[in-house]
């Protein structure tokens, strides 16, 4: 969704002023709150400095692809965990 | 200017393709390229327009004469899908031209790679990811794509590839 997010307010921008002009004055992060990211991911989005709104969407590009791909991370099991025999994981979570 | 990937650069001429399509309001192909440039959105008023021409030396180019509405330059004779092509590539000087193109920074951005930004930008533009993806889904063959997105062969096979990342 994050990326979705992103993709509608890029899209956006070609056609609506008021994007540009909110990134022009500081106040993208007014922009942002309408939008579908977290509050930690829109702040950083808020924080992101560059010198036009081109360099803008490039660097959020970066940092919202980066969360997904750490959001994906996270939610798949080791690969690992399949391959243990039942007993020695029992066994390793006990020493554990 | 920030050093910018290729795939960073097509996923933002993507999504200006995508902003345009949109702001059509088109749910099928072929989209009307021809259209957004004669009856574009105001902001590109001064921008967009189309002028039929005899020439042998380019398919088609933009333009902006000194103190006049900026147009694309078309030979007259092209194929109907050569046109629109041509027509679809051409539109991306004139946005990063335009007065609001040039607040976007798209100049800076886009100037380096303009050729190849401009054909990626077209095919984005003529076969939009949310059109490809509703074809295929009914069972649209690749065969049938210049036929329905009204796209030069070669660009349709290059679009469909493209689409077939995506959806993979």
């Amino acid at each position: 969704m994050t990326m979705q997010a992103l993709n509608q307010l890029v899209a956006r921008s070609i056609i609506d002023p008021a994007i540009v002009q909110s990134f022009g004055t500081g106040q993208i992060g007014d922009v942002l709150a309408d939008l579908d990211f977290s509050a930690d991911l829109r702040e950083r989005l808020a924080g992101l400095k560059a010198s036009s709104w081109a360099e803008y969407a490039v660097l959020a590009y970066r940092v919202v692809k980066a969360t997904e791909k750490v959001t994906v991370r996270v939610e798949l099991p080791s690969p690992a965990e399949g391959l243990l025999p039942e007993q020695r994981k029992s066994g390793e979570e006990r020493v554990a | 200017m920030i050093p910018v990937t290729s795939e960073e650069r097509h996923w933002f001429l993507s999504n200006l393709a995508r902003g345009l399509v949109e702001y059509t309001g088109v749910a099928e192909p072929p989209v009307p390229v021809e259209d957004i440039l004669k009856h574009p959105p105001a902001l590109y008023e001064s921008d967009f327009g189309v002028v039929d021409m005899y020439s042998n030396l380019w398919d088609a180019t933009f333009a902006r004469p000194p103190t006049q509405r900026g147009s694309v330059f078309v030979r007259i004779d092209l194929p109907p899908d050569e046109r629109r092509f041509a027509l679809a590539r051409e539109m991306l000087s004139a946005l990063i031209t335009s007065k609001h193109g040039r607040a976007m920074g798209l100049s800076d951005f886009l100037m380096t790679d303009l050729r190849e930004s401009a054909e990626h930008f077209a095919r984005k533009l003529l076969m939009p990811m949310a059109l490809v993806t509703a074809y295929r889904k009914r069972k649209g063959k690749l065969e049938d794509v210049p036929d329905a997105f009204q796209v030069p062969p070669a660009v349709a096979l290059t679009g469909w590839d493209e689409s077939s990342d995506t959806l993979n």
